[in-house]
């Protein structure tokens, strides 16, 4: 059973299954927080369990993403996002090349030390593969907070919907 | 160059945060420098008010995801202080061995993918992997082994989640330790390739002695626990911070600056390094010795250096404690202590990769926070920041806008700025008027 509580450890960077689900954030800069609530709510359902998923709260290290690129043949990675869309819309990018990512040069939110596309540039520098998903939101808000603004945290189904639709259950 | 300059960065890349630069010069004299923080935690001091005692170490634990340790850790300390809970020496030793990591996370990050790009002329860590692919792959394996590291006693490679006031809700067990040991070891050979690769670099020769402040023990290279030591000459318990450091308000910046003896100080590397040198391990002294670092230095690009000397320092103390814990016997009878709500105030204070970083607590009798005040060391080395620019420019007066752009850049970047927030849009803007 590789489904990990979001109560004890889990396996940021350090992936032991293939296919993983990873929030990016601050949960205390208000809607920066999406991904964070999405891994959260996400820990709180069953329908994760016995499948060869992780689920992992990433916060804002996003450098440690290259070692899940290197071991992973699956990521889902939900953040908030701007790839040009309303405030408040749902994207679900697929990089599965990484290339339109890096070309189009969308910007996470969320990252503290190096942006999601400086992590594919150098992913694919060292010529590392995996099938990327970006699920993201655009947010309203991201001042210092704890709650989403009610417009991003009604979005939380239809993220859900779309990662298990990315994941294929 | 051009008499007049009008330069402003905003914000500055490849620092951890949000921060702006700006800089007008009027016939070749300084008119206007300052370094501008958008950003500070009193936010963080505000939401920690009516929290029970078990809860700020988690919520200030996500201020940063590069201090996230160094912000538990000082948030535990200052709460088992109000509170007077005494964790156990075993609790301890793991402390100091995560807290280890997280320095190491922090620094390899710094050192290798922040501040190098600067000193091998390429704009960022991409352009790294083709001219300086052993660089990149050692700083990977390096920050690999300190998040597993950190993962196998805190429960994550970043906001830990076991370290709680009291002790751990989970140790790691012999196995574990001993892994962490074995990497340990084997991390070796990377410190010395990247040895040879620092050694190259053409570190710019800038001198301005300023107050070192950091925390200092007598056994340990004080990272988690220690005295306030300045090099002006002074020390005192970490519990009486305010008789020495003081904090203003500045009109440009929403983050407070702040003074000790002179009307700057400096925390972080730089700072232990010079105020602590005799307690690093005999091999992190030679590493410091073999790359032309002596105590005391006053050149604050050096800074880079004192951090990777830190790493050398870190993995060897970690293997000391390993063994010492092993030795003793995990015991998980000393894992928690119990813990009693009651009245008091309490401070914690660390050295988080950047330096000197403080939470005080006052807890109500209920075991609720009833006022907090938290000082990062970024914000303990803004009013440093400007005095060294104020030095240095008039040294580079001569050299080109970018020159003196790119100078001020990385004398920025040296202190390894964390301005405690998630970074948004990097711009960089250049005026000339």
């Amino acid at each position: 059973m590789a489904f990990i509580s979001k109560d004890d450890s889990n396996k940021s960077g350090n992936a032991e299954t293939n296919v993983i689900i990873i929030g990016f954030g601050n949960k205390y800069r208000s809607d920066d927080g999406i991904g964070i609530r999405v891994i959260e709510e996400l820990g709180k359902l069953n329908l994760l369990k016995d499948k060869n998923i992780e689920v992992i709260d990433g916060g804002t290290s996003g450098t440690d993403l290259i070692f899940l690129i290197k071991d992973c043949s699956k990521i889902v990675i939900v953040d908030a996002i701007d790839a040009g869309q309303k405030t408040g819309d749902v994207v679900s990018i697929k990089v599965n090349d990484i290339e339109e990512f890096i070309k189009k040069d969308y910007r996470s939110l969320s990252l503290h030390d190096l942006n999601l596309a400086d992590i594919f540039k150098l992913a694919k520098a060292l010529k590392m593969i995996a099938d990327i998903s970006i699920i993201g939101v655009k947010p309203k808000n991201i001042g210092f907070g704890d709650k989403l603004s009610p417009e991003i945290e009604k979005k939380i189904p239809e993220i859900i919907s779309l990662i298990k639709k990315e994941i294929g259950i | 160059m051009a008499d007049n300059l009008n330069i402003e960065v905003a914000p500055l890349p490849r620092v951890e945060g949000h921060g702006d630069l700006v800089l007008n010069v009027k016939n070749k004299k300084i008119e206007k420098l300052i370094f501008r923080i958008p950003e500070s935690p009193r936010f963080f001091e505000a939401m920690l008010v009516g929290r029970k005692y078990d809860e700020p170490s988690h919520i200030t634990s996500r201020i940063c995801g590069i201090c996230s340790v160094a912000h538990t850790c000082a948030s535990i300390k200052a709460t088992e202080k109000a509170l007077d809970i005494k964790p156990s020496e075993q609790t301890i030793k793991l402390r100091k061995l995560i807290y280890h990591h997280e320095n190491v996370q922090s620094n390899v990050l710094h050192v290798y993918f922040l501040a190098a790009p600067d000193f091998f002329g390429v704009g960022s860590v991409i352009p790294l992997v083709e001219t300086h692919p052993e660089v990149v792959n050692i700083a990977l394996r390096t920050k690999k082994m300190a998040n597993d590291m950190v993962r196998t006693i805190g429960g994550r490679a970043v906001h830990p989640i076991r370290t709680v006031v009291g002790g751990f809700t989970k140790l790691p067990n012999e196995e574990e330790m001993i892994k962490m040991k074995e990497m340990l070891k084997a991390c070796y050979s990377d410190l010395e390739k990247s040895l040879e690769v620092l050694k190259t670099l053409d570190i710019p020769d800038f001198e301005r002695e300023t107050e070192y402040i950091s925390l200092s023990d007598p056994v340990d290279y004080a990272l988690y626990d220690g005295n306030i030591k300045s090099s002006d000459g002074w020390e005192i318990n970490d519990q009486d911070y305010r008789d020495k450091i003081n904090e203003k308000i500045v009109q440009y910046s929403t983050a407070k600056h702040c003074w000790a003896s002179r009307d700057a100080f400096m925390v972080g590397a730089l700072s232990r390094f010079n105020n602590n040198y005799g307690k690093l391990t005999d091999n992190a002294k030679k590493y410091a010795e073999e790359l032309g670092l002596q105590a005391p230095c006053y050149n604050t690009f050096m800074n880079n250096i004192a951090q990777f000397v830190e790493i050398v320092h870190s993995v060897d103390d970690s293997i000391r404690l390993i063994d010492e814990i092993l030795e003793n016997g995990l015991d998980e009878g000393k894992a928690m202590v119990d813990i009693k709500p009651k009245a008091g105030r309490g401070v914690g204070v660390v050295e988080a990769p950047r330096g000197l970083l403080i939470h005080d607590y006052t807890y109500n009798d209920k075991g609720r926070v009833e006022k907090a005040n938290l000082i990062i060391p970024t914000g303990m080395n803004y009013a440093n920041m400007e005095e060294d620019m104020n030095a240095l420019v008039p040294t580079i007066i001569n050299k080109s806008e970018d020159e003196i752009k790119l100078a001020c850049e990385m004398l920025i970047r040296a202190y390894d700025p964390c301005i405690s927030c998630s970074t948004h849009f990097l711009n960089v803007k250049l005026v000339n008027k």
